[in-house]
Parts: C-alpha cells; sequence; structure tokens
C-alpha cells in the first residue's frame, strides 16, 4: 500500500501498487480498489475532487434525489450527504488501450498492460457508477477490440472482460487507433489514451496532428503515457544482449548497461518532453506514469486536475 | 639486435596473452538476454556514447593483454647482444684500476663546436666502470705528470670511483703514462683478485709513452686500452723568445714565435697576433708547409709600453683550431739593456785576444744583453763614480789599493755588484788585507791541476795530471738556473790553474755556486750589505783555464752580471712550462708573497713557514719560497706583503708558464710501442658483444600497464556510479 503524501494540496491516500492489485481476483475488484483508493479522503479536501460529472457532497435535505445519496459516506461519518453533479447530461468516453507487444513488458511488477487495462478498468467502473456511457478500444496496430459506449447493465461487466483477457502482441500504431476512434465519436466524448509511444510509427508530428484533429472536432482527449522503470532509468547491472519485442523487429545490442545508464536515462526524459510538449500543443491532456505507481494516485490525479480545470 | 631468453620454456606462458580476448568473448556469449521495447531509447544511448566505450573497451582489453604477455616474456629473462666497445674482460671479476688520461692534448675539441675529447674519456671510463662486475674493485689514476691518484686503492664502492670520476678535470700537463702504469701496478700489486687489469682511456697521443715499456711484465696485470683519440691535426706555437732589435732604436724588440704545422694539409695566411702587456700591437701572417715549421719574427718597441717597469709580457697567438692550448704563447721580456757595467782589466795587453778581459767583454756585449759596458784600469777607478754602474767586474787586479778598497766596500755595502776574477798577478796577501770586507772568503794558495796546453810545466818535461773540471751543477742558485740539468756548456771546461781559498766557517749571504771536481770552491757568491759579491778562483781569459771559450762562460758571466746588478734572470728563468716548479726571490722586508694565478686565484707563500726551505736557499746566496702550483698556462703575476702593510707589485719576478710542446704533436702511439699489443693473453681481446638485460623493463611495464588498467577500471566504476 503507498501512502504517499498529497502534492499540490491534494489528500493523501491510501492507494495499492499495482503489484498488490495483481493479486486480487478480478479486474472488477481491482477498479472498485482503484476509485476507492483514488477517492478516499477527498471528503476532507476543501478543494473537492471531481469525477467527470461530479461535483461535490452535500449534507442532505428533504426534497434531495436519494439516488444520490452518498451511502459510503453516511456508513463513515454517519452523516447524510448528497452528491451533487455540475453537468446531469451524459458524457461519452472512450477508452483506447495500446496492447501491442512493446506494452507487455515487465520485469517485476506489472506490464504497462495491465497498468493501462487498471486505470481503463478504473475508469470504466467510475463511469458506469455515475451512469456515464465508458466505450472501449484495445488495439495494436489495427483495432483488435471494440466496446462501443453503453450505460446499460451488463456493459461495465464486458468491459472489464475485455480488459482482463487483452494480451499484448503486434506491432504499435495508436495513430490509427485514433483515427478510428475519429470515426466513431460522433458528438462530444472524452477520449482516453493509454500507451507507451515506443516504437509509434508515426512519431510526435503524425499522433499530435490526430490529436489535433480530435480537439478541434469538440473532443476532450487525455493521453496516458505509459512506461516501465526499466524504461527510464534502464537499472541493470550485468552484461546484457537487448533485443526489440515487436514483430519484425531485429535489433540487437549486446552492451554493458551500466555504461548506457546515464545517456538512456537522458534520452528517456527526453522522448517524455517531446510528447509532453506535442500534447500541450494539441491541447491534449497529457499524463506520464511509471508501472510502479500506484495507479489509484494516477487516476486521483487526473479527476483531481480535471475538476480543478472545470472550476 | 637478436633476442635470446634465459628460461625460454616459460614462453609458454605467452598463450596467456589471449585470456583477457577469450574472457571477453565468453562473456559476450554468457549475456543475458532481455526483449526490451525501448531499443530506440538504447541505440540512441549506445551511439552517443558508443566511440567513448568502445575506446575504453579496447585499451582496457590492450592494457590485458600486454600485462598477460609481458609477465611470462619478463620470467623468461630476455636479454639482447649489443654491440660494445667495452672490452670482454670488464664483465669478470677482477681488481682493475682505470687509468684516465688528463693530459693537456685531451682539452681539444673532439670536432668543430663539439665537446672536448676529455668528455669522452671521462664517459667512456664511466660507461667502463659501470659495465665491471659488481664484485670487482677498481681505483682511478689520472696520467698526467705529478697529478694524485683521485683513488689510489681498489675500491668497491662504486659511488666512491663515480663521484671522483665525475670530479675529475682535465688538466694542461703533459702525459706520463709509464708512471701512471707504475702506480697502477703498485696499486694492484695488493689485490686480493687473481685476474688484474689496467684500463687506459686516452687519446693514444705518442708524448707520454716514453716512460712507458711496451712488454707487459711477467706476472704482471694486463693493460687494455680504450682509444678515444684518433687522427687529428694541430698547429702550434712551440717556442717564443724575446731579444733586442737594434733596428728598431734603442728600445727595439723582436719577439720571434716558432709555428709547427702538424698536419699533412698547408696552412695558408695563419694569422698571428702579439700582444705586450696585454694590447694587440701587430698582427701578421705565415704560411706554413705541410709537417713543417716557421718562424714569424715581430718587431715593436717597449718603451711606449714599458711605464717604468723592466719586465714585461709578451705573447703571440694563433688563428684558432680545435686545440686552443697550444695556439698562445708567452714570454717575459726583461729590459737590462740598462744596466752599467765597469769592467776592471787588471791585466792589459796590446794584442787585444791576449787582453785579461777581451772574453768577458765578449760574453757580456753578445747576444743582445744589452750591457753597457765601460772598461778601465784599476788606477782610474778611485776616481770613478761607481754608484752609477750595476756591477763592477774586478779582472786578476795585483793589488787594489786602500782608497779602491774603501771606494769599493762603499759601492757594495751600498747596493752594488762586485765580481772579481783572479790571476797571475794576484797579490793574495794585498788582497785577503785589503779586501777582507769584501771577499767571500780569504784567497789561499795558487793551485796548478795540470799544465796549460802548449806550455810545459815548470821544470818538468811532460805533464800528464789531468785538467780540474766542475762538479755536477746545483741548479737551486738562481745564478744557474737557466743551464741545463747536466751543466751542458759548463761541464766540458777544463781549469789548469786555480786559486784554493782559506777555509771559513758557514756564513749567512756566503753560499759556494761552482766547484771543482776536487770539492774546491769555483765561483763563490756572498751579500754584503745590501750588496753582493762574486768570487771566480780562476781567470776570466784563457790562462789558467779554457772556460772562456766554452758555451757556458758566456751565459754563466751575463747572468753573473744580472745578478750582480739585482736583475731578473733570463727568458728561460722567468718562462715554465705547465707542472714546473718555480723559486722566487723574498726581499728583506717581505713577510709574504702573493702570487695571482693566470685564472685570477691568488696563492700566498710565507717564507716563515718554509723556514726549512727558506734556510736551504739562503744557504745559496738569497731567501725565496718555491711556488709548484703552476697548472695552467698564462701570467703568475707575484706582489709581495711588507711588515709595514705595502703591497708592492713584484714584476721582476712575475713569470709565465706556457704548454709543453709535447702535448702539441698530435702523433699517435706506434702500434709496437701499444702495451695492451703485446702477448699479454685473452685479457686484452675486446668483446664485440655486450649483453643487455630487458626484464627490468618488462617488469616496469608490466607493472605501468597495471596502474593503467587499474585507474582505467576505476573511472569506468566512478562513472556508472554517477550514472
Amino acid at each position: 500500500m503507498s501512502d504517499a503524501a498529497g502534492e499540490d494540496g491534494r489528500p493523501a491516500t491510501l492507494a495499492l501498487d499495482p503489484t498488490d492489485l495483481a493479486r486480487l481476483a478480478s479486474m472488477s475488484l481491482r477498479a472498485r480498489v482503484i476509485v476507492e483508493g483514488a477517492f478516499a479522503g477527498m471528503h476532507h479536501n476543501p478543494h473537492a475532487g471531481t469525477s467527470i460529472e461530479f461535483a461535490e457532497h452535500k449534507e442532505y435535505a428533504p426534497g434531495d434525489d436519494l439516488r444520490h445519496m452518498d451511502w459510503k459516506a453516511v456508513a463513515r461519518v454517519e452523516r447524510y450527504y448528497i452528491k451533487r453533479f455540475e453537468d446531469e447530461t451524459e458524457m461519452r468516453t472512450f477508452l483506447l488501450v495500446d496492447a501491442s507487444a512493446s506494452m507487455g513488458y515487465k520485469r517485476s511488477g506489472v506490464s504497462k498492460l495491465e497498468y493501462a487495462s487498471y486505470l481503463a478498468a478504473a475508469l470504466g467502473y467510475l463511469l458506469a457508477q455515475q451512469g456515464d456511457p465508458a466505450g472501449l478500444i484495445v488495439f495494436d496496430e489495427r483495432t483488435r477490440q471494440y466496446l462501443p459506449p453503453r450505460t446499460r447493465g451488463g456493459h461495465i461487466r464486458d468491459l472489464l472482460l475485455a480488459l482482463e483477457g487483452a494480451y499484448a502482441a503486434g506491432r504499435t500504431q495508436p495513430g490509427r487507433a485514433l483515427a478510428h476512434v475519429g470515426e466513431l465519436a460522433d458528438r462530444r466524448s472524452l477520449i482516453v489514451l493509454m500507451t507507451d509511444l515506443l516504437d509509434a510509427p508515426e512519431g510526435a508530428d503524425g499522433l499530435g496532428n490526430r490529436l489535433r484533429q480530435l480537439r478541434s472536432r469538440g473532443h476532450d482527449v487525455a493521453l496516458f503515457h505509459l512506461l516501465d522503470p526499466d524504461e527510464v532509468e534502464l537499472p541493470f547491472d550485468e552484461l546484457t544482449e537487448f533485443a526489440g519485442v515487436e514483430p519484425d523487429d531485429a535489433r540487437r545490442l549486446l552492451v554493458d548497461p551500466r555504461d548506457l545508464a546515464a545517456s538512456f536515462a537522458r534520452e528517456s526524459l527526453a522522448l517524455r518532453e517531446r510528447w509532453r510538449l506535442a500534447c500541450l500543443e494539441a491541447g491534449v491532456e497529457y499524463r506520464f506514469a511509471t508501472t510502479a505507481t500506484p495507479p489509484a494516485e494516477v487516476l486521483r490525479s487526473f479527476l483531481f486536475d480535471r475538476g480543478r480545470a472545470r472550476r | 639486435m637478436p633476442l635470446h631468453f634465459v628460461a625460454p620454456s616459460v614462453l609458454l606462458g605467452l598463450l596467456a596473452a589471449a585470456l583477457p580476448w577469450l574472457i571477453h568473448r565468453i562473456g559476450r556469449r554468457r549475456a543475458r538476454p532481455v526483449a526490451f521495447p525501448a531499443m530506440e531509447l538504447l541505440l540512441r544511448a549506445e551511439r552517443e556514447v558508443s566511440a567513448r566505450r568502445r575506446l575504453r573497451e579496447v585499451l582496457l582489453l590492450l592494457l590485458r593483454t600486454l600485462v598477460a604477455a609481458a609477465l611470462p616474456l619478463a620470467f623468461a629473462r630476455p636479454f639482447a647482444e649489443i654491440r660494445s666497445d667495452l672490452p670482454a674482460a670488464a664483465a669478470r671479476s677482477q681488481s682493475a684500476v682505470i687509468v684516465l688520461d688528463d693530459s693537456a692534448s685531451l682539452r681539444r675539441l673532439a670536432a668543430a663546436g663539439g665537446e672536448p675529447v676529455f668528455q669522452l674519456a671521462r664517459a667512456r671510463a664511466r660507461a667502463l666502470l659501470e659495465s665491471l662486475s659488481g664484485d670487482s674493485d677498481v681505483a682511478l689514476v689520472l696520467a698526467s705528470e705529478g697529478t694524485p691518484a683521485p683513488v689510489a686503492e681498489p675500491s668497491n664502492d662504486r659511488g666512491r670511483v663515480l663521484g671522483a670520476l665525475d670530479a675529475a678535470v682535465c688538466s694542461a700537463r703533459v702525459a706520463d703514462f709509464g708512471g701512471a702504469l707504475r702506480r697502477a701496478t703498485q696499486i694492484l700489486a695488493g689485490s686480493p683478485h687473481a685476474d688484474r687489469v689496467i684500463y687506459v682511456v686516452t687519446d693514444l697521443q705518442a708524448a707520454g709513452w716514453e716512460g712507458a715499456a711496451p712488454e707487459r711484465a711477467a706476472g704482471g696485470p694486463a693493460v687494455i686500452i680504450l682509444d678515444v683519440g684518433g687522427a687529428w691535426d694541430n698547429r702550434a706555437i712551440v717556442a717564443l723568445s724575446a731579444e733586442p732589435a737594434p733596428e728598431q732604436g734603442a728600445e727595439g724588440l723582436a719577439v720571434v714565435a716558432e709555428i709547427v704545422n702538424f698536419s699533412d694539409e698547408p696552412a695558408h695566411k695563419l694569422g698571428l697576433t702579439l700582444r705586450l702587456d696585454g694590447a694587440d700591437v701587430a698582427r701578421g701572417f705565415v704560411d706554413l708547409p705541410p709537417r713543417g715549421r716557421a718562424r714569424k719574427r715581430f718587431l715593436s718597441t717597449l718603451h711606449t709600453l714599458m711605464g717604468g717597469g723592466t719586465a714585461h709580457d709578451a705573447e703571440v697567438e694563433i688563428d684558432h683550431d680545435l686545440f686552443t692550448l697550444d695556439d698562445r704563447r708567452r714570454a717575459r721580456v726583461e729590459v737590462s739593456r740598462g744596466l752599467r757595467v765597469l769592467v776592471v782589466d787588471g791585466d792589459p795587453r796590446t794584442v787585444r785576444t791576449e787582453d785579461e778581459t777581451f772574453f768577458l767583454e765578449a760574453a757580456l756585449r753578445s747576444g743582445g744583453a744589452g750591457f753597457s759596458i765601460t772598461t778601465g784600469l784599476p788606477d782610474e777607478l778611485p776616481a770613478t763614480t761607481l754608484s752609477g754602474y750595476a756591477a763592477v767586474f774586478l779582472a786578476n787586479v795585483a793589488k787594489p789599493s786602500e782608497e779602491l778598497a774603501e771606494a769599493l766596500t762603499r759601492y757594495v755595502e751600498g747596493g752594488g755588484g762586485l765580481f772579481i776574477s783572479v790571476g797571475d798577478r794576484v797579490d793574495v796577501d794585498a788582497w785577503n788585507q785589503r779586501m777582507k770586507a769584501l771577499l767571500p772568503q780569504p784567497l789561499g794558495l795558487k793551485r796548478t791541476a795540470a799544465a796549460v796546453p802548449g806550455r810545459a810545466p815548470e821544470g818538468e818535461t811532460v805533464d800528464l795530471r789531468p785538467a780540474e773540471r766542475l762538479a755536477p751543477l746545483d741548479r737551486r742558485h738562481p745564478l744557474l738556473a737557466g743551464f741545463p740539468a747536466k751543466g751542458d756548456g759548463l761541464a766540458s771546461a777544463r781549469f789548469f790553474q786555480f786559486m784554493l781559498m782559506e777555509p771559513v766557517p758557514d756564513a749567512p749571504g756566503r753560499s759556494v755556486v761552482l766547484r771543482y771536481e776536487n770539492g774546491a770552491p769555483a765561483l763563490v757568491a756572498s751579500d754584503v750589505g745590501r750588496g753582493r759579491v762574486l768570487l771566480l778562483t780562476t781567470t776570466v781569459d784563457r790562462e789558467w783555464t779554457d772556460l772562456p771559450i766554452r758555451p757556458g762562460f758566456l751565459p754563466l758571466m751575463q747572468e753573473a752580471a744580472r745578478f750582480l746588478a739585482g736583475a731578473p734572470g733570463s727568458d728561460s728563468v722567468s718562462a715554465l712550462t705547465v707542472g714546473q716548479r718555480r723559486e722566487i726571490g723574498v726581499g728583506a722586508e717581505d713577510t709574504r708573497i702573493e702570487i695571482v694565478k693566470a685564472d685570477g686565484q691568488s696563492r700566498w707563500l710565507t717564507p716563515e713557514s718554509r723556514q726549512a726551505a727558506a734556510r736551504a736557499a739562503e744557504a745559496h746566496g738569497r731567501r725565496t719560497v718555491t711556488f709548484a702550483e703552476t697548472d695552467e698556462p698564462g701570467l703568475y703575476r707575484v706582489r709581495a706583503s711588507r711588515a709595514d702593510g705595502t703591497v708592492v707589485e713584484r714584476a721582476s719576478e712575475s713569470f709565465v708558464v706556457n704548454l709543453d710542446p709535447a702535448e702539441s704533436n698530435p702523433a699517435r702511439l706506434a702500434d709496437d710501442r701499444r702495451p695492451d699489443r703485446a702477448p699479454a693473453g685473452a685479457a686484452a681481446a675486446a668483446a664485440p658483444k655486450r649483453r643487455l638485460e630487458l626484464w627490468h623493463f618488462l617488469s616496469a611495464a608490466v607493472l605501468l600497464a597495471v596502474l593503467a588498467e587499474s585507474l582505467l577500471t576505476l573511472r569506468l566504476r566512478r562513472g556508472r556510479v554517477k550514472a
């Protein structure tokens, strides 16, 4: 469990590490735990975080809609609180999860695909809780699986099952997935892309254009840039023969990683900075996380910043 | 330069040189394979550091390979055989004496602008010393005449011998290899080593080997010569003299230099410069044939330079060659022409050649000695003012009058010089009575040793007795210092009659200058007051002796006149060669004598501190000190300190020192004179090769490589820690 102190006034939270999350039995449970971890303590924050539509709690008063009663708060503090929502209109969300071979890399903990699945599951669960339709696209160089956004009762279960069954294979091509979602999203939607952005054939410029197009069409786009800690610092300590993981990638490098660690860290940082600037330019929210970061923290930070941006 | 190994089997260990490479290859094979998504980042990072990383890897591999290869190489004890000019005998355990030639000829340059040959000789001696086996004993002897040995006993202390070798300087003396080899043999006589070798490091100039036996003595040490010389050309001034030049006037001076060309090439227009008292006064040229000699006569006038003094420094210098030491020669010029001499003829004759003073006057006038001679009769003497004369010669004066005796006594006591020669006319009683104060010894009987040739002795028909001759000369007396050691010119003189002296006790200031073979005095000197008296116990004509017609008569009379006049001796006395001793007269008031050497250094001699020498010198008529440090050519100035604290220049005692002409001759020692060509056994054979051990260098290389490898690895690790 992580109990990292909050930053920028955000509350301290209790959040499970990805490794601990992986031990949980089902994706449904993981999603719940992540969401709860993300929201734990939020009520004590004067600047309350928001979900997609969630605004704030208020004390129950006669006449309030009982459907919006926060029963957990009742159980925790023995008072009646009503959730208030700023926008009562339906928000369609597309969750795009990169399932290319590179997303399957892990040396310890969880892979980037697993991590992306956890995040997508938590978001889907949260949206379902709010009655918002959430869709899912699992892609590599093409769209491997598509679940359109729905609000019916069994949809969240299908979504979680799809995420649980996702596997890493094939080359990555997030641009094509974005193009696909651009065709599917016929009205204003939230598009959340989760990818490692490694070996994206479009490059930062090409993908930036895709993102800019989505933004120009009124879509709200967020990009979760996920990397394994090994892809940040190269913490290997013996002679290693590295090989590419994606199909047809014949690149090999025999090297003592200690000789490259510093230079690699600089290159990795430059990659992230390059994508951050590309997203900034396209008006896309950029989020970076390693698979060692508790997903609840990432989710909470995401929700908190979005809520603050709305206010 | 072929390479050899003491333990070649160890070279199998060279296979270990492949180990670093093998380990490197195996390490690559055992590398952990990792499927890694961020290959693009990895390759970019690798491109950034690849050049530096590869260089470091290659360097490390090379260093490790070098260490792995150098270790077995070092253990195999490699060595190389290089050609050496040092003798093979040097490698044996032995007692050795290094005779280093430090004679003047080694001061020449080996080549124009090069270093002196002595430096080469010393470097060669050093190389020899360093190549001698560690348990050898070594002594060091210098070959120049009269120079003490720096290391006079065999020593195992190599540092001490090296220090002495480095401290050795090249002298200006002649070489004396005979003495040096005898000294070396003596040193080796007490050596415990059976193998005894004398190494002579020399330029093999023939001069200096005269006293060395070319044959090796039975059982004596072997002699090995290390030749650092070679053929060289030389031109030298071998003699310099100064003589009056009447054609130049009263103060005219002729300086004659003799130049020798020791080269096979002629010398055209060889430049010469004459200096008088340090000032250039004339410049000339001379042509020299191959292996020939020439005389150059400079004419000059002294009066502009004299400054009131009587002794001057003349120097002639020729254009320089590689050996500059003999390109300059000096002489002292004595201005004695101002001396007035009064000759009193006691037995005048109408036939000039039969006159008593004929030979005496001729001797004083000849050779440009420059005496101003006045001849008179005994009766004219009292009226004459004696004080105007530097010396008075009384020749066979019969009976000096009271007035004459009194005048002469005043004259001598006042600083004058009196020369008395006897003859048939001398009245012994009158002389002993009236001239008692002046006679060094009372006159005695006339002794007839043999009949005068052509005249039979009275009452006898045949006289077979041999004439008397002079005993060997004692050249310590300044009057005789200019004569050859064996008395050439005087030894042949025969004395048929002479006057004996009455015995008297030894007295200070009186000395016997010449004796007959029977021990009787021939020439006696004594100090009277401030003057001097010389008494010759025979005639100055051919009445009693044939001395006047002998070659020694002329210099004897001239030196006697100078001695009596208190003038310095002739050039031959005041011009020495390097190493010769110089007797310096000490005045009555002198407390200390200072000699300023050619290089400007001063030496002080105190007569009191050399009482024994002074007493011995006094026995010959004057007080002297002996100066022995004539070790460099040049002018040696003499000053005297007096009791009252004043210091006076003694120009008349100053002298010049020249190089011995023998050192100028580049002729090399003939092969049949070389002591190392004698059948001395195997020791004389020179080894063409020398062994050079290489494992030291390899060990040092291993250490350096290990150090570099450690530093490189450390740097690598630090870089990784920072990363």
